[in-house]
């Protein structure tokens, strides 16, 4: 069953269509990615979804209901922007969302969430005390404080530091595992490739890519070599069959045209240096996002 | 409904819950009767500095009489009997000659001195006091000093001088003082109510006295409590709503719940606020002139409509208020925007007093039908002691009714376009194609 089905809906503002007759549908007990540059329409996308904006024209259902009007209980959100009411205690606050929400056993739930995300001592602390990544995790847990069914997160780890996405990543795992279906948008593709079931890469309001990882990279075939060379990335040029390289210091990928031959390649490298790796495999969806939106193409 | 309630307990809390509510609940009618708490205070503060007064007296008629009489005063009146205490100025009189030559070169002299502060004032008597004729500088008495219009001299003065007058006038009619006893007691017209019937008992009820009180303090009394009841639910929304939007509170609580529940939550929280405040203050004014005996004065049978309009009248400028602070993006286009707002309930505070003068005038009935002011100016119209026809209240309030649907319908409308916009500035043709289109 899916949750959620878009069926070609745009969203224009003063003539700028920020959503292009988008279709989607996101399965149930799925984690769905929604990647794209800024400015793409993930956004604008999710409101949609949430109800917050209204399509100009297409249709979308949730939970296999046509939505209007209403919000849903058990849904979510944690929207780009965020904000919380500074002068409240923390209990009170989660109380809060919780009521608005119909929450269950609350207190149960505060506890519980307060202390998985390392917040049990702020209980009682008023919101304007705690640090950006504290205040970050509040706001997750007022986003799930009444077990949704569906959790829609907009860019929920930017301005996290590395322990506190892997809390965070883990409470969505945690989620899913219990059934939910989750959405979040990214710019973090590494986060993308670890955790989405499905992504939807978005571009110019337009829908560019759907799918799985794996059919995803399948569209690109295996045309990438990462390599460490010992004088790095200087070796590789002028190299029949190699048509781009991206040098991260320590590593290289190179993206080879379509009937290239990465032994000829090989060869023609271990010439000119030292090879500690070599392996031909499918683009990372980092690369793969690169090729949609660099500037080059947008040109 | 559930979810307004939610957010209107949150509203109602954070802004209850303060050491700003306590003392904004103290403070404000110290400030709102402000003037007549410092008029009660200071009535008795009394500048007790000698007053030197000089006369030019064309008539020649006063000098023994006034000289006289401001000796018997400064014996007599300046001093408290039991205490001894000062309690008034003693006067000091001194007479010139008319400088007939240059009468206005002497003036002139005189008022320098006055500025100097050697004197506080100086009066010229005219030649034709006693018999005036057409000259109204001959026949008059004028009085010179820095602050002419409110100075108790002056007064004391034009009472002693037309005294003085009167006896000569009597005399020359050669009537002794007893045959005039009574020629100037003047019998004041006592301002009753009507005579009624009681409901109880049947029986008719004398009219009661009709005094300043019930005329004009309590119909201000209820117009002023409404607006601070504004003041302190209403008018907060606009920033209230702007800063929510501006710290993005706005997006996350849209999550949960509907623009029109947000903003609808917001307003009946306000509501509650005011309605605390409200009641407190009317429960203590109940009990304080109850204590004083003063129960009579209280128009019991206005409160009803005190609360009905005053619940209306905070919806209908909070949607208003809301839908403002949802347009706006910063501080500066909420100060732009806040005076603007306030103009209908800043109006009728303007045009109290004519109102409570003529209740029935088509200007009082025009202006109180008009929805925007029905609140306030038929609430004033209904404290005064007149009888208002039956209709007016009830057209007033259907009215206000029609109005607020609208206004919390145009005003959703722009707060669900509005709160998560940025970077428009809220202007009049935005705001109505908003509610047009929304």
């Amino acid at each position: 069953m899916n949750i959620i089905e878009l069926q070609g809906i745009t969203k224009r503002f003063d003539g700028l269509t920020a959503v292009d007759n988008l279709s989607l549908n996101v399965p149930e007990k799925s984690v769905y990615g929604f990647i794209g540059p800024n400015g793409s329409g993930k956004t604008t996308t999710i409101r949609m979804i949430m109800n917050i904006l209204y399509p100009d024209s297409g249709k979308l259902y949730l939970f296999g209901r046509e939505h209007t009007g209403a919000r849903v209980d058990n849904v979510g959100y944690l929207p780009e922007e965020r904000g919380l009411y500074k002068k409240m205690k923390v209990n009170e606050l989660l109380r809060f969302h919780g009521e608005l929400k119909n929450g269950k056993n609350l207190n149960n739930e505060i506890s519980y969430w307060l202390k998985k995300l390392d917040l049990a001592e702020y209980a009682n602390k008023k919101v304007e005390t705690l640090s950006k990544g504290m205040s970050q995790k509040l706001q997750f847990i007022v986003t799930i404080i009444d077990r949704p069914a569906l959790i829609i997160l907009d860019e929920p780890f930017s301005g996290l530091d590395p322990v506190n996405a892997e809390i965070l990543r883990s409470a969505i795992l945690e989620f899913q595992q219990n059934g939910a279906t989750i959405i979040f948008s990214t710019h973090d593709m590494n986060m993308a490739e670890k955790m989405c079931d499905y992504i939807l890469m978005i571009y110019k309001g337009r829908k560019v890519l759907d799918g799985t990882l794996l059919s995803i990279q399948d569209n690109y075939g295996t045309d990438t070599i990462r390599i460490h060379a010992e004088k790095g990335s200087s070796v590789m040029e002028n190299i029949r069959g190699i048509e781009k390289i991206n040098d991260f210091g320590q590593m290289q990928e190179i993206r080879i045209s379509k009937n290239a031959d990465t032994q000829e390649i090989l060869s023609e490298i271990m010439k000119r240096t030292r090879i500690y790796r070599f392996e031909v495999t499918k683009p990372s969806l980092n690369d793969i996002f690169i090729r949609i939106a660099s500037p080059e193409k947008t040109e | 409904m559930r979810k307004i309630f939610v957010l209107a307990k949150r509203e109602y809390n954070s802004a209850v819950r303060t050491k700003g509510f306590i003392i904004g609940l103290l403070l404000a009618p110290v400030f709102m009767g402000g003037s007549f708490i410092a008029f009660a205070l200071m009535k008795d503060k009394v500048d007790l500095s000698d007053k030197h007064i000089t006369v030019i007296d064309h008539s020649g008629l006063m000098k023994e009489y006034l000289t006289q009489a401001v000796e018997d005063r400064d014996k007599n009146e300046i001093y408290n009997k039991e205490t001894g205490e000062q309690i008034k100025p003693a006067y000091y009189l001194e007479f010139v000659n008319p400088d007939t030559a240059d009468i206005f070169q002497q003036k002139l002299n005189l008022s320098d001195k006055v500025r100097s502060k050697k004197m506080h004032a100086f009066i010229e008597i005219g030649p034709d006091i006693l018999h005036p004729g057409d000259d109204p500088v001959k026949s008059g008495i004028r009085y010179y000093s820095e602050n002419s219009a409110l100075d108790a001299v002056r007064d004391w003065f034009a009472g002693s001088i037309n005294n003085k007058i009167r006896q000569l006038r009597i005399k020359e009619l050669n009537l002794s003082d007893k045959s005039v006893e009574g020629l100037f007691n003047w019998i004041n017209l006592e301002g009753l109510g009507l005579i009624s019937v009681d409901k109880k008992t049947g029986a008719v009820k004398d009219a009661r006295q009709i005094g300043v009180a019930e005329t004009i303090i309590v119909p201000y009394i209820m117009v002023i409590l409404m607006f601070m009841m504004l003041m302190m639910g209403a008018i907060p929304l606009l920033t209230a709503v702007m800063e929510e939007k501006m710290n993005r509170i706005a997006e996350v609580l849209l999550g949960s719940v509907t623009p029109f529940e947000f903003m609808m939550g917001k307003i009946i929280g306000s509501i509650a606020v005011s309605l605390t405040a409200a009641a407190v203050y009317i429960i203590g004014a109940v009990v304080t002139v109850g204590q004083l005996g003063l129960s009579g004065m209280v128009p019991f049978h206005i409160i009803p409509w005190f609360f009905v309009f005053l619940i209306l009248n905070i919806i209908m400028v909070g949607s208003g208020m809301a839908a403002l602070g949802s347009a706006c993006n910063d501080n500066k286009d909420a100060q732009a925007l806040q005076f603007p707002a306030m103009i209908p309930i800043i109006i009728p505070l303007f045009i109290m007093m004519p109102i409570i003068q003529e209740p029935l005038s088509h200007f009082s009935t025009t202006l109180s039908l008009l929805p925007p002011f029905t609140p306030m100016l038929m609430l004033l119209r209904m404290s005064t002691p007149v009888s208002i026809p039956v209709w007016q209240p009830i057209a007033g309030l259907i009215g206000v009714i029609l109005f607020t649907l609208f206004s919390v319908w145009a005003g959703g409308r722009i707060f669900r376009t509005c709160i998560l916009m940025q970077g428009q500035k809220p202007k009049l043709g935005n705001l109505v194609r908003y509610v047009l289109k929304g």
